[in-house]
């Protein structure tokens, strides 16, 4: 019989305004050292960092913190705003991070966000670089070609969840471990009503960051893009062209690995992160 | 009389290739493991048709449950179509598929795969047609 376990984690809500909103923000958190700030992909929510949370080689030195974008997981929408139609925009997303590490009182931290959250990531890193100690991208690029009419989504005749899993199925590597591909998916199964698809209007209609980054200074805060080589919707073609614009940006293509590194493959994932973390640790 | 392989022994070997292929695909949709994947969508009820390259199976779903049709007479109708080129049937259908080979999307992504007609029963029930459609793979060659 497996023996009982506790995990570190702490789950918490944190009450903050964000525009004109207040929002009840969910966020887990483990470990201690500098502020390590995750974002989770489109549609889905904080459990995708539930490793990182767990693993004593980044805890030991970061104080990791994994927060669900309201709409997403354990976060409502803002209050009032249930019937309106979601959509996230740059400056929402922006503000959100933002208010959350104000709120926390974060000093420089460091923001890793995969997909939506590594798209953000340049937009932090073009904007709002001296904040920040160094920022991650995963999945990330400042521009991707769509690849599906997002309408089916949300319609009432197709189950939004399965269809959102069944889509995103893909972009896990196919050497990802079962169980692990099996929680990826079923994060986009639990998913709201339109919650996917409102993310995606950020990523595709408001997020083109083409032309947009040339005021991104990684010697004032560098910049780490990741990006797994079965990933078909940021491609690592898409991540080599967007580093090939940012002056010092830092640039590795993942083997094994899809659009989820951090929650599809944790082990493999780590292999990539870790140095990165080592290395912004040592440059204070 | 001409058989089926007196037939394919005049083929240019990319219709060869085609053959096989969709004489794989049918094999492993007759397989009982097909039959366990339908359980999971007892409610679909469509007509499929799956080209590779110039090379038609027709796919009948009652409750779930597949028919291989592989002669039919012209004009039978289907109410979607997944046309796939075989070179992209070929690399979907390996132990492991190389990136960007390795999923129906990636394969369209890249211009070797495509959907047409009715999608409403393909994209309602997709990943059980992802599932469906990758069971060659695990079945290894007819």
């Amino acid at each position: 019989m497996t023996p009982a376990s506790l995990e570190p984690i702490v789950g918490r809500y944190l009450t903050t305004r964000v525009a004109d909103d207040t929002c009840r923000i969910y966020f887990e958190e483990a470990g201690k050292g500098i502020p390590l700030v995750c974002l989770h992909t489109a549609g889905a929510d904080s459990r995708q960092f539930r490793h990182i949370l767990c693993d004593a080689a980044v805890t030991d030195h970061f104080r990791v913190l994994a927060f669900d974008l309201p709409w997403h997981g354990k976060s409502y929408p803002p209050e009032g705003c249930h019937d309106e139609e979601y959509l996230l925009t740059t400056e929402r997303y922006v503000a959100t991070v933002r208010a959350f590490c104000a709120a926390l009182g974060l000093d420089r931290p460091v923001v890793m966000g995969c997909s939506i959250g590594g798209r953000i990531v340049l937009q932090l890193a073009a904007e709002h670089g001296s904040e920040f100690r160094a920022l991650i991208g995963l999945e990330a690029a400042d521009f991707q070609k769509p690849w599906y009419d997002t309408s089916w989504l949300h319609r009432a005749d197709v189950h939004g969840g399965e269809i959102c899993a069944a889509l995103v199925s893909g972009l896990v590597a196919p050497q990802s471990p079962a169980q692990h591909r099996d929680e990826t998916l079923w994060q986009y199964k639990q998913g709201g009503p339109g919650v996917f698809r409102g993310d995606l209007h950020f990523y595709r209609v408001d997020g083109d960051l083409r032309g947009r980054l040339g005021t991104i200074d990684t010697g004032r805060c560098p910049l780490y893009l990741l990006t797994g080589e079965y990933d078909f919707s940021c491609t690592p073609e898409d991540t080599l062209r967007t580093a090939e614009g940012i002056s010092g940006a830092r640039v590795e293509i993942m083997k094994e690995v899809g659009h989820f590194p951090m929650s599809e493959n944790p082990a493999q994932f780590r292999r990539y992160l870790l140095p990165i973390l080592e290395e912004i640790r040592h440059d204070g | 009389m001409n058989t089926r392989n007196d037939r394919a022994n005049g083929d240019a070997p990319a219709d060869l290739a085609s053959r096989e292929l969709a004489a794989r695909l049918r094999n492993a949709l007759r397989h009982p493991a097909a039959e366990r994947l339908g359980r999971r969508v007892p409610l679909l009820t469509t007509r499929a048709l799956v080209a590779v390259d110039a090379e038609d199976t027709h796919l009948d779903f009652t409750q779930g449950r597949v028919t291989v049709r592989e002669h039919v007479p012209l004009l039978h109708p289907w109410d979607f179509a997944i046309r796939g080129s075989a070179a992209a049937w070929a690399a979907l259908w390996v132990p492991v598929p190389e990136p960007g080979w390795h999923d129906l999307f990636a394969l369209s992504k890249r211009g070797e795969m495509r959907f047409e007609g009715h999608l409403h029963p393909f994209l309602a029930h997709l990943q059980f047609f992802k599932d469906l459609l990758s069971l060659p793979r695990a079945r290894g060659t007819a």
